[in-house]
């Protein structure tokens, strides 16, 4: 019975019952919205790190990572890659070899990081091929092509066909030089990989360095991220003169970011709760005001205290439970559509999100159980905001209220 | 005629209330001694401010008196605790209002049954009893409506069922007539004397209103916060 006059009790008065019922639906999907478009901005960083710097796995020379050093290599690199490519859960796999050097113009030069890579492989990982803006990538016959960034090319004062002279320490710790033309300009987002880093072709790079077969480095593109801690192990348990890190390790940061994400997640939701709680202390409050002779009437004729709580409180749930899956409704109606078209920022941050490695295209994204995590933080700011209004009811004196006019 | 059995149902002695006793006090009863049996049916009458509403709340355990006790069938109610009063009440006592008696949002039967549905009734016996009841005060073809859609004399007498049917000790009734025209004040005067014959229960009336004394069998008169006079009528 206490349900059913909660359920009626409600829609009394319909207007302000659907207020109350549309600030939640509204309070959800706003969250929603915010959690989506956080955890994409997440994605979009943590993807373009994987895709062009760290990969979900990396194996480096024992010493390679400490300074960089170009005689840090890995010998027959090839054969290493196809073992690595054997390994279950493993989707591509991308030899490199890298190089820390000068790129000079005839405008001047700055400092670049070189990597040469096997151009089919290292599109599987980075689909740096499908980042082209003008020109080619790393086109066949054209042996000395390299493949830059646009940004770099607006700095270098270059553009293609361009000649630009490459200068870097060899495996022997010379000092060798090799000119290189621009083939093809690429445009990542990503201002910092873009104007740090060109791209050659492997075996161009390793007759320089004088010799061949061998990368630096080996990048392991998985088929789920969750796998890295597991083949990593693996891989390091079959190439123990190796050093295997998961993207995790290359790159803590991404592990800030994305702590720092789901943090700011709950935050959001908080702080629409909150709001949410004082709309609801208020509905309800005034709801209890307006019925305090109908509430002594109960009291008098034998409704307990607690029964007459337990009244408010499921109002107020009640009010919860329908306006949380129409909120959890729009919300994922307006995920998926975002899903596909992408929510574009271009015209108001692109520059600012580019520094970060981030897309100005965002593609809002949730997580498994979000909803269900949104729909008990509602139940509990329901509960919470009916103790108040509940409170009040229960400390009527049945004599008073009854007189009330 | 009915007459009155040795048994006391509720017993007030020296009940005594004072409003604002530290401000401005209010002596709205004075050293109030009471006994109401089985089976009556009593009108407490007097002017505006003598003190019966004061009284019937008290001996409804809805106030507490300054001074004095109120026992109800043995029970001295003012040992009670608020919650236990609560309940007491429930099992004990029905109540009848001179208005704002229904919940809105209920049907006639359900607001009928309610009471009982607190009691823990079965619910074929709660609804054979709600449903035989409000046949027989006229309502046979109202039970589904709601409160609105009833008229005051109407909602009275699901008022009247809903106290009656857990079988109280008593039914105590605050100026039930106050807000109904002649008809229906007649009609609902005859409801409630026919089930105080039929069902034995006692009933306690507040009122000022003629209609209501002429049918009372007793009739304790307020002055003041004192009871001026205590009249028996073979009616």
């Amino acid at each position: 019975m206490i349900f059913r006059i909660a359920w009626r009790n409600i829609w009394r008065s319909p207007l302000r019952s659907w207020v109350v019922i549309v600030a939640i639906a509204m309070g959800v999907w706003a969250v929603i919205f915010l959690m989506g478009f956080s955890i994409g901005m997440g994605n979009s960083y943590v993807v373009s790190a994987i895709r062009l710097e760290v990969s979900h796995i990396q194996l480096h020379h024992p010493e390679y990572l400490k300074d960089f050093d170009v005689r840090y290599y890995i010998e027959r690199a090839d054969t290493l890659a196809r073992e690595v490519a054997q390994e279950a859960g493993v989707r591509h796999v991308s030899p490199r070899t890298l190089v820390h050097g000068m790129v000079a113009t005839a405008r001047g030069s700055r400092a670049l990081r070189v990597r040469g890579i096997d151009p089919q492989a290292e599109a599987a990982i980075s689909q740096l091929d499908a980042k082209l803006v003008e020109g080619a990538y790393l086109p066949q016959g054209k042996r000395h092509a390299i493949y830059m960034g646009k940004k770099l090319a607006e700095r270098l004062g270059v553009r293609l066909r361009s000649r630009v002279v490459l200068t870097f320490q060899d495996i022997d710790g010379h000092i060798t030089s090799a000119a290189f033309r621009v083939a093809g300009l690429f445009d990542t987002n990503n201002n910092a990989f873009e104007e740090s880093t060109a791209l050659v072709r492997r075996e161009v790079l390793n007759e320089i360095l004088g010799y061949t077969g061998i990368a630096h480095e080996v990048a392991v593109l998985l088929d789920d991220a969750a796998l890295a801690d597991t083949v990593a192990a693996r891989l390091q348990a079959r190439f123990p003169q190796l050093d295997v890190q998961t993207y995790v390790q290359r790159s803590p940061e991404i592990r800030l970011f994305e702590s720092q994400i789901s943090t700011s997640v709950y935050i959001i939701m908080v702080i629409v709760m909150l709001g949410l709680i004082f709309g609801i202390i208020n509905t309800m409050l005034m709801a209890v005001l307006e019925r305090v002779r109908e509430l002594g009437m109960l009291m008098a004729i034998g409704m307990n205290r607690f029964r007459i709580f337990a009244m408010i409180v499921l109002e107020t749930v009640m009010l919860g439970v329908v306006g949380t899956p129409m909120g959890i409704a729009l919300g994922a109606v307006m995920i998926q559509w975002f899903q596909i078209h992408g929510l574009d920022l271009s015209h108001y941050a692109q520059e600012g999100l580019a520094e970060f490695g981030i897309s100005a295209i965002i593609y809002p994204d949730v997580y498994p159980g979000m909803y269900v995590e949104l729909a008990i933080a509602v139940f509990i700011t329901a509960m919470l905001g009916s103790i108040y209004p509940a409170l009040k009811a229960i400390h009527l004196r049945p004599v008073e209220a009854l007189r009330k006019i | 005629m009915l007459k009155y059995n040795a048994m006391i149902v509720i017993k007030a002695q020296g009940l005594t209330k004072v409003y604002n006793p530290d401000t401005v006090p209010v002596h709205a009863l004075r050293s109030v001694d009471l006994e109401v049996h089985q089976g009556e049916f009593t009108a407490i009458v007097g002017p505006s401010g003598s003190g019966k509403t004061t009284l019937l709340n008290i001996l409804g355990g809805l106030d507490r008196p300054t001074a004095g006790k109120v026992w109800i069938n043995g029970t001295d109610i003012s040992t009670l605790s608020e919650n236990k009063l609560i309940d007491f009440r429930r099992d004990h006592i029905g109540f009848v209002f001179q208005s704002y008696n229904l919940i809105p949002v209920l049907t006639a039967r359900e607001n009928a049954e309610f009471v009982m549905l607190l009691q823990k009734w079965p619910r074929a016996e709660r609804l054979a009893r709600t449903e035989q009841l409000l046949r027989e005060v006229g309502l046979a073809d109202k039970m589904d409506y709601r409160p609105s859609q009833l008229s005051g004399g109407q909602q009275q007498r699901v008022a009247v069922v809903r106290a009656l049917a857990p079988k109280p000790r008593f039914i105590l009734a605050d100026e039930p007539t106050a807000n109904l025209d002649s008809v229906s004040t007649r009609n609902l005067l005859d409801i409630m004397a026919r089930l105080n014959e039929e069902e034995r229960v006692t009933f306690l009336f507040s009122t000022h209103d003629q209609r209501v004394i002429e049918r009372a069998r007793r009739v304790v008169t307020l002055e003041d916060g004192k009871i001026v006079a205590d009249e028996t009528f073979d009616r």
